[in-house]
């Protein structure tokens, strides 16, 4: 099966491993991987502030850097639903609307698409820890992808989960809202915080790289112990239990 | 009665018209067919047996006094729910069901008062200050626990309210599923050009508030306490 | 009491609600609670999405076709004996109210709650001809009570208070000597508000639900306030917001259902008083005359954008329950009887982005809101719609991120300039970086280092890695 991988702008920058792990991850279960190099960002820091001009043309540089591919996986819930979300932003019945709803359709999140497509709930990994998952808003809100991290973590040997209290609160990221409202939203990722501790765990898995950078930036600050990670590190790891 | 007063209906709704693209006030709209009707399908089969079950069960929800009885019991279950209540003086609705199920004699023997559909202030000031109010249940729904009780006449808005406590008298014929089926007899009812009552109360257990940090007090402006009571043979 | 709340500026108003321990304790419970209730009950039913499909379609249906069911509402409502005034906006709506309570010579009024009678600020009008009014839901008798104190929540206007504060406020106002305790509380307000309630002259009530087919009007109460209302006093008046209606009781059935749900977990509340014109010839209680006021206030400017959804909402409060942002900041820092996402979205509809530009932002978008709501409104969605209005239509954002976003656009729409944006950032950030965390950033970057440490981007992206392996011919090693 080849996959054409979408890294996006953290899992480029900041998350090389997790993008990394992703990539072997993939490959282990026999994709073949493809990286588009055209590829940039998805265009939702301009979306969700307002600015849907700009985002019509980053939306159609993306449907046509992806236009060629079997199917487009991406680390991050929320980009993969940005990239759904192109679907709207085209005039009804055009050309563009067609071009985005193709791109739609082969469009999936990681553990979305190891589970739903290549069908697979243990990927044969192990990791001695333990760790309590956040669920991040738009992957399981909007992309309505609820289980399929839940079901690839409880297949890793030698990995103890902890539910994490509260988990569907949003941890104040928001993208611009961090900035513009920042005071606010640190009060969300204080209490994502709390809820953390709470658990004991010394893992803080999600599967998106925004709430991870909000909460670990948190957890940094606060000299905390506990480690955070990408839920592909964790797939993607195959040590000694 | 004369018909009432409409001002300012046209301008009001043009200006509406012109937003929506509507056409014509006057022009009946179609209700489509809706694509789901899970209200339908709620306590499916249930026969008034399983209902009675909900509806006990319900009670125990709303802080509500359960008890089912016969025709014949039905005084001495009042007696018994008035002692508890702590209650002598009763004020009860205007009401043939009394006498169909022979306990208006019952009922005036204690210290009770009849609704009286021509004095206002009278009745209204009796009302206030008797222990118990009791009216009989037009429809009953076991789903929430509700009497439904159509107002109009002899009825008395304020025989269930003003009183501290109130008992419903409910035939076992009014149980029915939940707020569906009442609705739909009052839709059938306007469909045919009859009138409704003027005054439709869905009532569901005591008065209660939770407006003081999120704590359930029972109890507010209406009663404090509320029985209903399943006569069988009714 | 008017729309708008409290502090002209947002951030303020923000600051306020952050610094106010006590309030936010409160809400973060009384949202516990309440969110518990609302999912424990749409479990109950089993098929909660059939039931939202079956609300979102009864609501969009009845806002299509408004004028239809307004009209047949006004002549039911006429053919009853009942009068109804049609009122484009609160001015009028009040001079209405005022010139009824002048006729009767009400000195006293009773009120039962009502969101649209605060929106039009309904008291103020009725208090400059000397009239008295009381509020009679238990919250908003506390509130007036309290120096006008505003509500913070739809459902429960007086949830940021405490118990404590609530006996101080009855003690201080009322000479009240009990316990804080809520049943003395509530037994003390019940002795006091029923003197008001016989002896009141005039009834103003709000409206949950109109039902077109027969002229009626649906009333969700739990204390019982709106039956007192609607039942002792011989004139009564109900205001009702223009789209609080429905076509038939079978449509009311739905939305009642979904709304005592939604709003506080209950299957039916208390009571539910269906009030059809006034009392008959063979009645002893209720309203002699009856009043209706419909409300338009700026709803119709609504009608036909892309906010006509908006216009579905069923007061519910579930949003409101839900929203993370509300629960730290509480209901005053909207700025507006209408806190929450739903009165982020309202609010500057009804008004306009002068008043509250911030309140769309005020928001993480994390949908948290549009998967509760009862008859599927997209409020996260219609924030961003907004925020949209506000840069592209209003062009009202600032110049700095207006600059910000073209020059993203140019990035990530050329290849090139993307992959050199990114191959530079870790150099152009490293005077910022401390062992690869950034704890004082510069710019925006300033306000997320507030609290948070900010990861310096990596010196080796992952597209170098990848295309390093394709070129070492590593692709695949490991199958």
């Amino acid at each position: 099966m080849k996959v054409s991988f979408f890294v996006t702008c953290l899992g480029d920058m900041f998350y090389v491993n997790a993008s990394k792990a992703a990539v072997e991850l993939l490959e282990h279960l026999g994709c073949e991987i493809d990286f588009p190099k055209a590829q940039t960002c998805c265009g939702q820091p301009a979306y969700n502030s307002g600015y849907h001009k700009e985002t019509l043309e980053v939306a159609k540089h993306l449907v046509e850097t992806f236009e060629h591919a079997e199917y487009v996986v991406g680390i991050s819930g929320s980009c993969v639903f940005m990239i759904h979300e192109y679907v709207h932003l085209f005039e009804e019945g055009s050309e563009w609307q067609k071009r985005a709803i193709e791109l739609k359709e082969k469009t999936y999140e990681l553990t979305q698409f190891i589970v739903d497509i290549l069908g697979v709930e243990d990927v044969g990994a192990s990791y001695d820890g333990v760790a309590t998952y956040h669920t991040s808003c738009h992957m399981t809100r909007l992309l309505g992808v609820k289980e399929a991290p839940f079901r690839l973590l409880e297949n890793v040997n030698g990995l103890q989960m902890i539910d994490l209290p509260n988990r569907h609160d949003c941890c104040g990221f928001g993208g611009t809202f961090s900035v513009k409202m920042s005071d606010i939203s640190e009060q969300m990722v204080d209490e994502k915080v709390e809820h953390i501790e709470e658990t004991s765990a010394n893992l803080l898995l999600g599967a998106d790289g925004s709430c991870l950078m909000n909460i670990g930036g948190r957890l940094s600050r606060n000299e905390s112990p506990v480690e955070v990670k990408h839920i592909a590190e964790i797939l993607n790891s195959r040590g000694d239990v | 009665m004369p018909k009432g007063n409409i001002i300012n209906r046209e301008a009001f709704l043009a200006n509406i018209r012109a937003k929506i693209g509507g056409i014509s006030s006057d022009k009946p709209v179609e209700k489509p067919a809706w694509t789901t009707e899970p209200q339908k399908k709620v306590l499916e089969g249930y026969d008034r047996d399983q209902l009675i079950t909900v509806l006990r069960e319900q009670c125990k929800e709303i802080h509500t006094d359960f008890y089912q009885t016969t025709l014949q019991d039905l005084s001495e279950t009042i007696t018994s729910v008035m002692k508890e209540y702590e209650s002598e003086t009763v004020v009860y609705s205007d009401d043939p069901r009394f006498e169909n199920a022979k306990i208006e004699d019952y009922i005036t023997s204690l210290n009770a008062f009849k609704w009286d559909r021509t004095d206002r202030e009278g009745s209204i000031k009796i009302a206030e200050k008797a222990d118990v109010g009791i009216t009989f249940s037009d429809i009953t729904l076991a789903e929430s626990g509700t009497v439904v009780l159509l107002n109009d006449k002899g009825q008395g808005r304020s025989v269930s309210l003003l009183p501290a406590n109130y008992i419903a008298i409910i035939p076992k014929s009014t149980i029915v599923k939940r707020m569906t089926q009442a609705t739909d007899y009052i839709h059938a009812q306007v469909e045919k050009g009859e009138d409704i009552a003027s005054c439709i109360n869905f009532i569901t257990g005591p008065s209660n508030s939770a407006d003081i940090e999120m704590n359930l007090v029972v109890g507010v402006h209406g009663p404090i306490h509320a029985a209903y009571i399943v006569v069988d043979d009714l | 009491m008017p729309m708008h709340i409290g502090e002209k500026d947002f951030k303020k108003r923000v600051t306020k609600g952050l610094d106010d321990d006590f309030m936010r304790g409160a809400v973060r419970s009384a949202q516990e609670r309440l969110q518990d209730k609302r999912a424990t009950a749409a479990d109950e039913l089993g098929d909660w999405e059939d039931w939202r499909t079956l609300g979102s379609e009864i609501r969009g249906h009845t806002i299509e076709h408004l004028d239809y069911y307004l009209h047949q509402l006004s002549e039911k409502v006429a053919e009853l004996g009942g009068h109804v005034f049609f009122a484009e906006t609160g001015e009028e709506a009040n001079e209405y109210i005022q010139k009824v309570a002048k006729e009767k010579d009400a000195k006293k009024i009773a009120k039962s709650k009502s969101m649209v009678t605060e929106e039009i600020s309904m008291n103020e009008a009725l208090e400059d001809i000397g009239c008295e009014v009381i509020e009679t839901d238990l919250g908003e008798y506390i509130l007036q009570l309290d120096e006008h104190d505003p509500p913070s929540h739809i459902v429960a206007p007086a949830l940021h208070k405490n118990k404590e504060q609530i006996r101080e406020v009855f003690h201080e106002k009322l000479d009240y000597l009990k316990s804080e305790k809520p049943e003395e509380l509530a037994l003390f307000a019940r002795e006091k508000l029923r003197e008001e309630f016989t002896e009141a002259d005039l009834g103003i009530t709000g409206c949950n639900f109109a039902v077109a087919e027969s002229g009626s009007f649906a009333l969700v109460t739990n204390e019982g306030n709106a039956r007192m209302v609607s039942a002792l006093p011989k004139t009564q008046i109900t205001v009702m917001g223009m789209e609080r209606i429905v076509p038939g009781w079978e449509e009311l059935d739905v939305v009642v259902s979904l709304l005592t749900r939604a709003a506080v977990g209950q299957k039916l509340t208390s009571y539910i008083t269906a009030l059809t014109g006034p009392k008959q010839l063979e009645e002893a209680d209720g309203p002699e005359e009856f009043h209706l006021v419909i409300v338009d206030n700026g709803r119709s400017k609504i009608l036909g954008t892309e906010f006509q959804e908006a216009l579905h909402c069923i007061r519910c409060a579930a949003c409101i329950n839900v929203c993370p942002v509300y629960r730290h900041v509480g209901g005053h820092a909207y700025g507006s009887i209408y806190p929450g996402p739903i009165g982020a979205v309202l609010s500057p509809l009804l008004s306009d982005y002068e008043e509250y530009q911030e309140l769309p932002y005020a928001s993480s978008l994390c949908g948290a809101c549009t998967e509760v709501c009862p008859v599927k409104i997209p409020l996260h969605e219609q924030l961003i719609m907004h925020r949209r209005k506000i840069v592209e239509d209003e062009k009202k954002s600032p110049l700095s991120e207006r600059v910000v976003m073209r020059g993203f656009e140019q990035l990530v729409n050329s290849a090139n300039l993307y992959r050199t944006a990114t191959k530079m950032a870790p150099f152009l950030t490293t005077p910022f970086a401390k062992n690869k965390l950034i704890s004082k950033g510069p710019g925006p970057l300033k306000h997320w280092t507030h609290a948070r440490d900010f990861p310096q981007p990596a010196n080796e992206r992952f597209r170098d890695w990848f295309n390093s392996r394709e070129k070492r011919g590593e692709k695949n090693a490991k199958r």
